[in-house]
């Protein structure tokens, strides 16, 4: 992973799913950040909880307008990939954690 | 099975209820019930839960406005919510000795108890996304503060999810209103709706502290906040945010009195046909406002009758 990639997924952990307030990070959402220096583009490969997820629209504008604040990003494509499929098994433990704390099962 | 009457069900005195919560312990079922608290804990759950329960013919009826499939998956994502949400609160009156089946189905519409403002039909995806914005704006407001003051234990935690379910509602909202008012004739139709919608939403928040009706809601803790200050904490969150998107709202922040205050006749009297606050008559009793409220408005029997059709038909077939 490159630097620039590494503080790409540092940004994205700023990013919180619109219901439940643990980021698209800890939620295992993103399945792979690429930086193309050349192009100065960020690709984002990124999954949903489910196929029929109301936010869709909306994590891709926070994770667009985010990424898009980083000096080196002047574009970012983001690629909704189904492979692999979301499970559980995706959250990481302090996202599952809080999740706990408000009562949602993880 | 009937509702059973309080006095059987909750046998603590007022005073020990009261001395319980003094010791800062929370009410967690009957055993701990005084008659008082137990029809109070009812009144209020029972409101919120039906608010929950009409708002989803509601926003279905305007969620046929939406402008592409996956807006429309969002839409009834919310709708799921909000039947989700008046399910807890119709479970927590059945384990308070409610009938929970002839609280929902066999009631007659005008006995549900949710803010007039859902008998006004939203008819436009403008409307849907205002009403996320302004009245889940004040169920969220009411909600937080049971959310932080409520003394009843089993409400209180439920709460927790239902919050932060609140929130992807207000970020729906929000996010269209702002990206339709940037389209000037996008932002004339909102501007018409919210002219309506907003006024309507204020008296959400019911009668003024000084005429209100049930001062042990505070005394017994089923809220922290009166009529008043609740008002003022959805103002101080619709007016700014209204006025950043360019949209007109009759309300603005006062430096000297350290408070919002409404900028046109309130309450006033509501042509519910046209859909028009007839401003320019000024301003009306509160005892007219709660005869329009107690009469219900257009969508009450249409609304109670889709959620109520399915229960009846069956009873009807079986008999």
């Amino acid at each position: 992973m490159s630097e620039v990639e590494a503080r790409l997924w540092t940004a994205l952990t700023e990013i919180e799913d619109p219901e439940i307030p643990v980021s698209v990070v800890g939620l295992g959402l993103i399945v792979a950040v690429r930086y193309d220096a050349d192009r100065r583009e960020a690709e984002v490969e990124l999954t949903f909880t489910s196929m029929g997820c109301p936010a869709m629209e909306f994590i891709q504008d926070d994770i667009r307008e985010r990424l898009l604040r980083e000096p080196e990003v002047d574009e970012v494509l983001i690629e909704v990939v189904w492979d692999p499929v979301w499970t559980r098994s995706r959250i990481r433990e302090d996202a599952r954690a809080r999740m706990r704390s408000l009562g949602i099962v993880a | 099975m009937t509702t059973t009457e309080v006095d059987e069900l909750a046998q603590k005195s007022e005073d020990e209820v009261r001395e319980h919560l003094a010791a800062g312990k929370l009410v967690e079922g009957l055993a701990h019930m005084s008659p008082q608290y137990l029809a109070g804990i009812r009144r209020i759950l029972t409101v919120s839960a039906d608010t929950e329960l009409v708002s989803a013919p509601a926003y279905l009826r305007a969620a046929s406005h939406a402008p592409a499939l996956n807006n429309f998956g969002s839409a009834v994502s919310i709708i799921q919510d909000e039947l989700a949400h008046a399910h807890i609160g119709y479970r927590l009156l059945g384990d308070l000795g409610v009938d929970m089946n002839a609280l929902i189905y066999e009631r007659e519409p005008s006995a549900f108890k949710y803010p007039y403002a859902f008998d006004v039909p939203l008819d436009s995806w403008h409307e849907l996304v205002l009403a996320n914005a302004l009245y889940d704006q004040a169920g969220f407001v009411l909600l937080s503060d049971v959310h932080r003051s409520s003394t009843f234990g089993p409400w209180k935690r439920a709460l927790a999810k239902v919050d932060k379910e609140e929130t992807f509602h207000l970020r729906h909202g929000r996010t269209w209103v702002k990206k339709l008012a940037g389209d000037p004739a996008e932002k004339r139709r909102l501007q018409d709706s919210l002219d309506w919608m907003f006024i309507l939403t204020l008296e959400w928040f019911g009668l003024p502290d000084e005429r209100k009706l049930h001062g042990i809601q505070l005394e017994y803790g089923f809220k922290g906040m009166g009529n008043d200050d609740l008002r003022q904490a959805w103002m101080a969150e619709v007016v700014p945010f209204m006025t950043e998107v360019g949209l007109n709202v009759p309300a603005h922040w006062d430096e000297d009195l350290d408070r919002y205050v409404i900028d046109c006749p309130f309450p006033a009297q509501f042509d519910e046909e046209r859909r028009r606050w007839l401003l320019e008559d000024g301003a009306i009793s509160w005892d007219e406002v709660m005869v329009r409220w107690k009469g219900r408005g257009p969508m009450n029997r249409d609304y109670v009758a889709r959620l109520q059709r399915g229960y009846r038909s069956r009873l009807e077939a079986a008999a």
